[in-house]
């Protein structure tokens, strides 16, 4: 397959027939996202608040059920539930909407075969719920933080939602580049919840990371989860900052994700029809 | 690109590659890595240029795998061609097949909003069209009804009203023109007619001679990926009748 000037002279050209001026285009660009995220939201969640709490059941019983566990095995560590609830909550976001971003096309398949509509929004608007989620996690944490006694700063609260956009600028990435191969490669979700089910023991959610030798603390921060829930715990838990390099690490780790997922789209989203 | 030109389809070429054996997954790829595949071309269209004018009503006839479908998804940039080029001057309205992207656990009302954004209206235009959508469906009672309780009538009936909303400059249309009952189709028939007659372009394609005889001014025949005849309408849904009695080859 090759990419020629007129595959995406074509492309382009029908976008702008479609959708007029870039002024429109972002008019309605808008509008269609807006309604894919609040439709979705309300197909999943029955269109009730109590069906948005009974999805937050899952990870607040998966919660409940480690802290239970582990808080035995970590006893002398005061922040131990505190740690569990950022690692655990920021998990879930990373695992929900990673599995949505992965089948975002293949699940909208006939948006693509059958209509005019940018692929690069199905994409991303199929990890609206796992972002709205988060935020209501969010609350959650502070919440939970205070009732602790350790109610965190303002300035922690900024750095959380930093590294939640840093995260979602990588959990995007990843999804753009997921979503196109997913079309090719149909056993791509099954690979990655097992790479899931690894990785939720590579990052420190369970456990802190320092018990582990230092030789490996690297390793496992090459994980994109790890160093958003590490740098987290750092702001809300214990009220320090990591450091400015660890902050260069995590946006470059960040931009990276997000450009690599933008060039595989860019790469191969033209001729995802023909894939369906 | 003529001045009175709204598509133009220039030297359109178009290929799909299909393997001798399938590999969708990445097991398949790996156990399948040192048995390599041979692949066939299947020419779908062969420098097809067509020329279309505003306000004209084009019918596009051909048998079964003549690239009837393929040309016009090139035609809405849902495929991209292999070569050649496709110029457009004005919003097309594809309506490749009724009712996608229904979500059967919204109501009529959301599902209205969420193919009528897909289909590129504005939230204030599908805000604006609301009522008439529903009673040109003849579904007001039933607004708040989820979709999954909707027969299929109704469900295409709701297709079709969307769709009549959603129109602008260019209506292109995929064998989707016979749906609901006799009341129905002559509402139906009728919307079309106002909308050419406030200047609308149509593309068309249809396997009924008559479909093409009636609502089109003109109408191409493909045969093999190749436009073979552009005429009248008429003219071109009896060479097309002729065609079918040919053997094929």
């Amino acid at each position: 397959m090759t990419w020629s000037p007129d595959l995406e002279s074509t492309v382009l050209a029908a976008d702008r027939a479609q959708y007029g001026t870039e002024e429109r285009a972002a008019y309605r660009y808008a509008g269609l996202v807006w309604t894919l995220v609040r439709t979705d939201f309300k197909a999943r969640y029955h269109g009730t608040l109590g069906g948005f709490v009974w999805a937050l059941l899952k990870p607040v019983s998966m919660f409940i059920v480690l802290m239970g566990v582990f808080s035995f095995l970590f006893a002398s560590n005061p922040t131990y539930k505190l740690n569990l609830i950022v690692g655990l909550f920021l998990w879930e976001f990373f695992s929900e909407s990673t599995k949505s971003g992965l089948c975002s096309l293949h699940a909208r398949g006939f948006l693509l075969s059958k209509a005019r509509v940018p692929p690069w929004i199905l994409v991303v608007t199929s990890i609206s719920n796992a972002v709205i989620t988060l935020g209501v996690f969010a609350i959650v944490i502070v919440v939970f933080l205070a009732a602790a006694g350790q109610p965190p700063t303002v300035g922690a609260m900024l750095a959380f939602a930093a590294y939640s956009g840093a995260l979602t600028a990588m959990v995007i990435g990843f999804s753009l580049a997921a979503s196109v191969l997913f079309l090719r490669y149909r056993d791509l979700n099954q690979v990655w919840e097992v790479v899931l089910q690894a990785g939720f023991f590579i990052a420190p959610i369970i456990y802190p990371l320092d018990i582990l030798p230092e030789r490996f603390h690297f390793y496992l921060y090459v994980w994109p989860p790890t160093p958003i829930i590490e740098f987290s715990r750092a702001a809300l838990v214990r009220g320090v900052m990591p450091t400015t390099t660890g902050h260069l690490y995590l946006v470059a780790d960040a931009a990276i994700c997000l450009l690599v997922g933008i060039l595989v789209f860019w790469r191969l989203s033209p001729r995802a029809a023909e894939y369906l | 690109m003529s001045a009175s030109s709204i598509i133009e389809l220039a030297g359109v070429s178009k290929a799909f590659r299909i393997p001798s054996v399938r590999r969708d997954t990445i097991r398949e790829h790996l156990l399948g890595a040192l048995e390599p595949r041979r692949f066939e071309r299947l020419q779908v269209l062969d420098s097809v240029s067509l020329d279309v004018s505003r306000g004209e009503a084009v019918g596009v006839m051909g048998r079964n795998g003549s690239g009837k479908s393929t040309l016009l998804k090139i035609m809405c940039g849902v495929f991209p061609p292999d070569k050649g080029r496709v110029s457009a001057r004005a919003a097309i309205t594809p309506i490749l097949e009724l009712g996608i992207g229904w979500n059967p656990e919204l109501d009529a009302v959301d599902n209205v909003f969420l193919v009528g954004s897909v289909m590129g209206l504005s939230l204030r235009q599908i805000r604006r069209g609301m009522d008439e959508i529903l009673a040109f469906a003849e579904l007001e009672r039933f607004a708040n009804l989820k979709l999954m309780h909707y027969s299929s009538g109704m469900s295409s009936r709701l297709g079709y009203a969307v769709a009549f909303q959603a129109v602008r400059e260019v209506l292109v249309l995929d064998e989707i023109f016979a749906v609901g009952d006799a009341g129905f189709r002559a509402r139906c028939e009728d919307r079309y007619r106002r909308l050419r007659a406030q200047g609308h372009t149509v593309i068309m394609v249809s396997h009924d001679p008559r479909i093409v005889s009636t609502f089109c001014d003109r109408a191409v025949l493909l045969d093999g990926g190749r436009i073979v005849m552009d005429g009248a309408a008429s003219d071109v849904a009896g060479e097309y009748l002729s065609l079918l009695m040919r053997p094929s080859g």
